[in-house]
């Protein structure tokens, strides 16, 4: 079975994923803070299905200094990582006028340096197992523009870069580096948008909807898969057409 | 196997995997004329670990990667496991 790290696995599109990759066949490593209910119900129908294929590590990947030691249990407990997908983040939204400096360094640390840390000492690994596959969850607002959304927009457009410059590095060794943009979907971290807004996002794009959890999260299975083997460095944008 | 003895078991090792030639591992040596690269170098490192239990690396705040061989088979004598 290959052993699947998913960060912010505990709800919304990170448990879409997860859900998504267990069924698949994978074994999937939930990492976040806290397992939520909709997590414990998603392993106890996994383990129906496919026992011990659906687990849940407590990290919060704000604090960086735990990055290497989640790294490191995690493969001690269930072998080595297959794939890693840059998932959790934080969506605080607001005019960078007004915006709390302290939130400011949150969504860099949470969106920016935590995947990149735990990048780092997964990706070292793979390259001594000889290959694996990276998946970073972007957005569509790292390359187009939302009013109140410049820090988490510039954190996402951060993954962007990491993604194309890690996918040189480390292509020579087997190891596959992708993005995945999403548009608008209906999670947690939308809940900000009012029915109006969101009606005004899907009237917009070009499929008039907005794309949902599993369009995501089967893109990004196909990432890890075997017919993505010759894609590195790429962006797959899933927005139902937001941005064409 | 003495920490000495088992990183230069690595750079043989990695040096062998990658196709690369090793030059005589001497305790000046400098590693990027060692002739492996960086991403090679990265390897090793993470390969110590699974053997020795120990990352230098990441243990120091901002540990500087040593120069020489002698200085890097040092930085692993002294790491604690």
């Amino acid at each position: 079975m290959r052993n699947v790290l998913v960060t912010g696995g505990s709800r919304g599109l990170g448990l879409g994923i997860a859900r998504r990759l267990t069924a698949a066949g994978y074994r999937v490593i939930a990492v976040a803070r806290k397992e939520s209910p909709q997590l414990t119900s998603a392993m106890e129908e996994a383990e129906g299905a496919h026992p011990g294929s659906l687990r849940f590590v407590a990290c919060d990947l704000a604090e960086i200094d735990d990055l290497p030691a989640l790294v490191t249990t995690v493969r001690k407990d269930v072998g080595p990582i297959y794939g890693l997908v840059n998932n959790a983040a934080v969506g605080f939204d607001g005019v960078l006028a007004l915006m709390p400096t302290s939130q400011i360094a949150q969504l860099v640390r949470v969106n920016t340096l935590a995947p990149i840390v735990l990048t780092k000492y997964v990706v070292r690994a793979m390259l001594a197992d000889g290959g694996g596959r990276i998946v970073n969850v972007a957005s569509i607002v790292g390359f187009t523009g939302y009013r109140g959304l410049s820090v988490y927009g510039a954190t996402k457009a951060s993954l962007l870069g990491f993604t194309r410059s890690l996918a040189r590095e480390v292509g020579g060794m087997g190891v596959t580096v992708n993005a995945v943009a999403p548009g608008f979907l209906d999670t947690e971290m939308t809940q900000g948008l009012d029915g109006a807004q969101r009606e005004q996002i899907a009237r917009r794009s070009a499929l008039r909807r907005l794309p949902d959890i599993d369009d995501v999260a089967s893109t990004v299975e196909f990432l890890l898969g075997d017919q993505a083997k010759s894609i590195t460095g790429t962006v797959l944008t899933v927005d139902a057409g937001s941005t064409a | 196997m003495s920490v000495r003895a088992s990183v230069l078991a690595q750079f043989e090792r990695v040096a062998q995997e990658q196709k690369k030639t090793l030059a005589p591992l001497t305790d000046d040596l400098v590693l990027l004329e060692s002739g492996l690269d960086s991403l090679c170098l990265a390897i090793i490192v993470a390969q110590l670990e699974d053997a020795l239990g120990v990352d230098p690396f990441s243990a120091a705040e901002d540990a500087e990667f040593p120069v020489t061989l002698g200085d890097f088979i040092e930085l692993y004598e002294h790491a604690a496991p």
